[in-house]
């Protein structure tokens, strides 16, 4: 027996290795591993749309060089951009995608690797006017702008996009750096704390001001709009991938902008799906995605967002946090241009234009075209779809008689009337009077607009009432 | 009084035998140093082992070695000491390490109150045993991470959600142990003293407790170690102070020489509050050998 055993191992080799030369090529398989944010809803067209569709798969290259390369991704969910930016520096992931600021601790941090550096080569989200990060309270505090936190106790994630916006907030009124009692929680322990009153105030970035209003525990006083600061979320890839395998990163790129055109084609059923996907509230998700919404997916980086960039690195730098780090260094924009180039699509019309989809149609209720989406409303009505409305006063008088009729809805939406931000209608306060329904998101502004046009501010409630019996245009 | 001073030298045994006779500095320091020799010699190989550990891994992020385990982008100790030196001249760092004591203290004060006696309570009386344990049990393998939205919503202040982590770490190794030391008591020597007239109250006091002594400094111990070992996560509801917090924030700005200079400090703490807990074992139990 033990004689035999030596031959058939022999044996065995030389059968493998004849099979071995047999084969054409070895197929290589390279890992690519893609770090994303499911749960932070502007990222989603980025991640998790392009996993569960599987649209990087579509235009994964599979010609000349990659004749023989099987890719094999490998998809890893974060709930904020700091463990992506760790697991790029310990190359377990190749792609990541984060806000603006975990963005530039990530390019600063990849300078000190020798191995590679990172580059932003696409923006998933934006918003120019610094929508998205926002600041909630506790629906039942007394609080109902910035200046009522003054000595209260405020969390924020540090390093965040929110962490940013509130050191803009803060240098935009003049405030001293001690007039919040500003502390560091992640979301997860800030809506917690929050939902308890442990804390006076919580700000974070996108979906959590809109999302624990939503929950219907908090009440949204500040939204990152007043700070006119963009802010966005971004795309950064290691170079040592993207040079050896630049065709990739390209189809990476073309993957993004299906995933756009995807959600833009029915923002209905894609909330839906991300709802499934991410676990985020459709409602929610459509606020910040569908049409008018609070973020603009396009997938270019366009120079405002860089500016910003550069502000938000000032602004470590005076904590302390960072050295000398240039944005403008750090950006490579010739992935994203070749995307578009082979999709035959225009790349510096696309970077030059800062248009949103919006709403459009014809109005229902008051039977009139839609002229201005940012006057305008919606209303979710659960079994009939999203129906759009031409005015605040028609979206309410289309709620009053859709209620009125049995039909379930699951949200309505209107437009603040000086900002132009999409609003939860149940969550804003109404300026009427003289015909007119004015809704905003700040009790003060509706205040200020209804002592201007000699009318109230109405909850929403009220406010459906009064569009019942008067506020019909 | 020359005794005098070689009482005061650092070292806890008792040494210096009263002598008449002033002997000579030389003769004093032979004897410290016969009386003492193992302890030299354990200290002296602690030192160089560290010293051996800080070499390996200055080599090891120097040279950025790549051997399975990457060292690439591994801070390396004189980054850390670079971070260190600009720490200590900031008074907030302070606050994280006296924060975390403070948290600490607290924590295990409270784990050591209750574990201990109701350790004790259910080694001796079957029922309670049989209505704590399986409870206990049920809670213990849950990580500490895993506590803290409940901690925030149990308690009315942070510090107190703080707190009750660090206790949940500190509390089960001490029940266990407590258990443990019960269960090993010789029942022969309870027979012995119930034969000798004593009462429940005092075979608690005589036989039981000196008994599970060793044990209890046992648990004790680890539980101080998991104490620690549970700060990071109680102190991400702290938001401000701790240097578990100190260490969690560094990780949200992906600084890595912080992140190994808050582990450190978590390492060197924990050392020395374990210390701590030994000296007490053996002033409490001076019967034990060394």
């Amino acid at each position: 027996m033990v004689r035999h055993l030596p031959t058939l191992s022999i044996a065995m080799s030389v059968t493998s290795l004849a099979l071995l030369l047999a084969q054409p090529a070895t197929a290589e398989t390279v890992t690519l591993g893609i770090g994303t944010q499911d749960t932070t809803t502007n990222t989603v067209t980025a991640g998790v749309v392009i996993r569960q569709l599987h649209l990087l798969e579509k235009y994964l290259p599979t010609d000349g060089k990659y004749a023989n390369i099987k890719f094999e991704l490998e998809w890893q969910n974060f709930t904020s951009g700091p463990p992506v930016t760790n697991a790029m520096m310990a190359n377990k992931l190749q792609i990541g995608m984060m806000g603006d600021y975990p963005l530039i601790v990530n390019g600063f941090t990849f300078e000190s690797n020798p191995e590679s550096k990172s580059r932003l080569i696409g923006v998933a989200a934006y918003s120019l006017s610094g929508s998205g990060n926002g600041i909630v309270v506790h629906k039942d505090s007394p609080y109902y702008d910035l200046a009522d936190l003054k000595g209260k106790l405020v969390s924020v994630p540090f390093g965040s996009a929110a962490h940013g916006m509130v050191l803009k907030a803060m240098q935009d009124r003049g405030y001293a750096s001690d007039f919040f009692q500003l502390v560091s929680q992640s979301p997860e322990v800030g809506s917690t704390n929050l939902q308890e009153k442990k804390i006076d105030a919580h700000a974070d970035f996108v979906p959590f001001a809109e999302l624990l209003p939503f929950r219907g525990f908090a009440r949204k006083i500040f939204d990152g709009v007043e700070t006119n600061l963009p802010t966005f979320h971004g795309i950064v890839v290691r170079t040592d991938f993207a040079e050896k395998y630049p065709e990739v990163v390209v189809a990476y790129m073309k993957a993004i902008i299906a995933a756009n055109q995807w959600l833009r084609d029915d923002p209905k059923l894609a909330a839906e799906k991300i709802q499934e996907w991410t676990g985020i509230s459709k409602e929610v998700v459509y606020i910040f995605l569908g049409p008018s919404g609070n973020m603009t997916t396009d997938p270019t980086i366009k120079p405002a967002l860089i500016d910003a960039a550069t502000t938000d690195v000032k602004v470590l730098q005076n904590l302390g946090r960072m050295k000398e780090f240039d944005p403008k260094k750090w950006v490579d924009d010739s992935y994203i241009r070749k995307a578009y180039a082979e999709m035959k699509l225009d790349y510096d019309a696309q970077l030059a234009s800062t248009k949103n989809y919006e709403i459009s149609g014809e109005d229902s209720f008051c039977r009139k075209p839609i002229v201005d989406p940012r006057k305008a409303g919606e209303v979710w009505v659960d079994d009939a779809g999203i129906l759009p409305f031409a005015s605040a006063a028609c979206t309410l008088g289309a709620y009053a008689d859709l209620k009125a009729k049995g039909k379930k809805i699951n949200v309505a939406y209107v437009f603040d009337t000086t900002r132009g931000i999409k609003l939860f209608a149940d969550q804003a306060f109404y300026a009427v009077g003289a015909g007119d329904v004015a809704p905003f998101l700040l009790k003060k502004d509706a205040e200020t607009y209804a002592t201007k046009i000699n009318g109230k501010v109405l909850g929403f409630d009220d406010a459906v009432k009064s569009a019942v019996t008067g506020g019909k245009t | 009084m020359p005794a005098a001073a070689a009482v005061t030298e650092p070292s806890p045994a008792p040494v210096a035998t009263p002598t008449p006779a002033s002997p000579s500095f030389g003769a004093l320091a032979g004897r410290w140093y016969r009386l003492n020799q193992d302890r030299l010699r354990a200290t002296a190989i602690g030192v160089i082992s560290l010293a051996a550990f800080l070499l390996v891994w200055h080599l090891l992020t120097t040279y950025r070695v790549v051997f399975f385990v990457r060292f690439t982008n591994v801070p390396s100790p004189l980054a850390v000491y670079a971070s260190f030196t600009k720490a200590i001249h900031d008074p907030k760092f302070l606050m994280h390490i006296v924060f975390s004591c403070r948290r600490i203290f607290f924590g295990f004060s409270l784990a050591a109150i209750v574990g201990v006696p109701l350790g004790l309570i259910m080694g001796r009386f079957k029922l309670v045993h049989e209505v704590v344990f399986p409870v206990a049990e049920v809670l213990r393998p849950i990580p500490a991470i895993a506590w803290v939205p409940m901690a925030i919503m149990l308690w009315p202040t942070n510090e107190q959600s703080i707190v009750f982590i660090t206790f949940l770490g500190s509390f089960f190794p001490i029940l266990v142990n407590t258990l443990h030391g019960m269960s090993l008591v010789d029942p022969v020597l309870v027979r012995a003293a119930q034969c000798l007239g004593a009462r429940e109250r005092s075979i608690f006091r005589e036989v039981y407790f000196p008994a599970s002594l060793p044990h209890i400094f046992t648990g004790l111990t680890i539980g101080m170690g998991v104490a620690w070992v549970s700060l990071i996560a109680a102190e991400m509801i702290s938001g401000q102070y701790g240097i578990g917090y100190f260490t969690w924030e560094a990780y949200s700005l992906v600084q890595y020489a912080d992140i190994a200079l808050g582990m450190i400090a978590i390492g060197v703490l924990g050392l020395g509050s374990s210390l701590l807990i030994r000296g007490a074992g053996q002033l409490v139990m001076p019967w034990r050998a060394k």
